[in-house]
């Protein structure tokens, strides 16, 4: 009852109803309703953009610095090294691309991260394990080299 | 490989993953629980909240990678195998 006096200046008198208060929230939703859906769907469209932006600049990171890792280590160790080293950097592309999907849907489809990524680094060990032309320690320097990279990307960003 | 080695490789497999998947995992709910009420709060701030979001969880879950790797070595390219 106290509230009703401010509410009621704009709006019509109710037809038997409780008060103000009541046709006051249903006109606030309704305008709520009538504005919302152009202006969330851009709001969305442009987080949507920026977002994947985000992850092409990530994974270009990650290509170039494993680019430069593995030429490195061409160079100074062997080719049997740097293949190791290769295809633990495609692993780590493939596993930051996994996580990035699985942000990607979190508060969407699910309401939890998937796990589907930790795959990956599981199978390059397994896979290691197995053939004997990889090896341990440069396949996974060559998976971790996302970090790195990312690191480098976020302070090129804080820089410009 | 003598049994108490696989015995010991085992349950130190076990360990590794199950101990190290503790602490990202605590830290993993708690990051993503606030970039949710946080898109919830400011949606025109969600490509940026996913973004460090994305990154913040890469860290994470490199603990977690750690322990999975100490296991899967234990277990299948064990160097304590004589």
């Amino acid at each position: 009852m106290l509230a009703s006096p401010l509410l009621q200046p704009e709006i019509d008198p109710p037809k038997g109803g409780q008060g103000g208060l009541e046709t006051a929230v249903e006109s606030s939703q309704n305008t709520e309703l009538s504005m919302d859906p152009d202006s969330s769907t851009e709001v969305s469209t442009t987080s949507d953009d920026e977002y994947a932006q985000l992850q092409r600049r990530f994974i270009l990171a990650t290509l170039a610095v494993s680019a430069f890792a593995v030429s490195v280590t061409a160079l100074v160790f062997d080719l049997h090294i740097a293949s190791s080293l290769l295809v633990g950097a495609v692993c780590g592309v493939l596993y930051l691309r996994l996580l990035a999907r699985s942000v990607g849907k979190l508060g969407k489809a699910s309401k939890s991260v998937s796990k589907i990524q930790l795959l990956v680094p599981v199978l390059l060990v397994l896979a290691v394990s197995r053939l004997p032309e990889l090896e341990l320690l440069p396949a996974l320097f060559g998976f971790l080299l996302y970090k790195p990279a990312m690191i480098l990307q976020v302070l090129l960003e804080s820089r410009t | 490989m003598d049994s108490i080695t696989t015995a010991a490789s085992v349950v130190a497999a076990g360990l590794a993953v199950g101990l190290g998947a503790i602490g990202p995992g605590i830290g993993q709910g708690t990051a993503a629980g606030g970039a949710v009420e946080g898109i919830a709060r400011q949606p025109e701030a969600e490509g940026k909240i996913r973004g460090t979001l994305l990154l913040s969880f890469a860290f994470m879950e490199s603990l977690t990678i750690y322990g999975l790797v100490v296991a899967l070595v234990l277990l299948f390219a064990n160097p304590f195998a004589g």
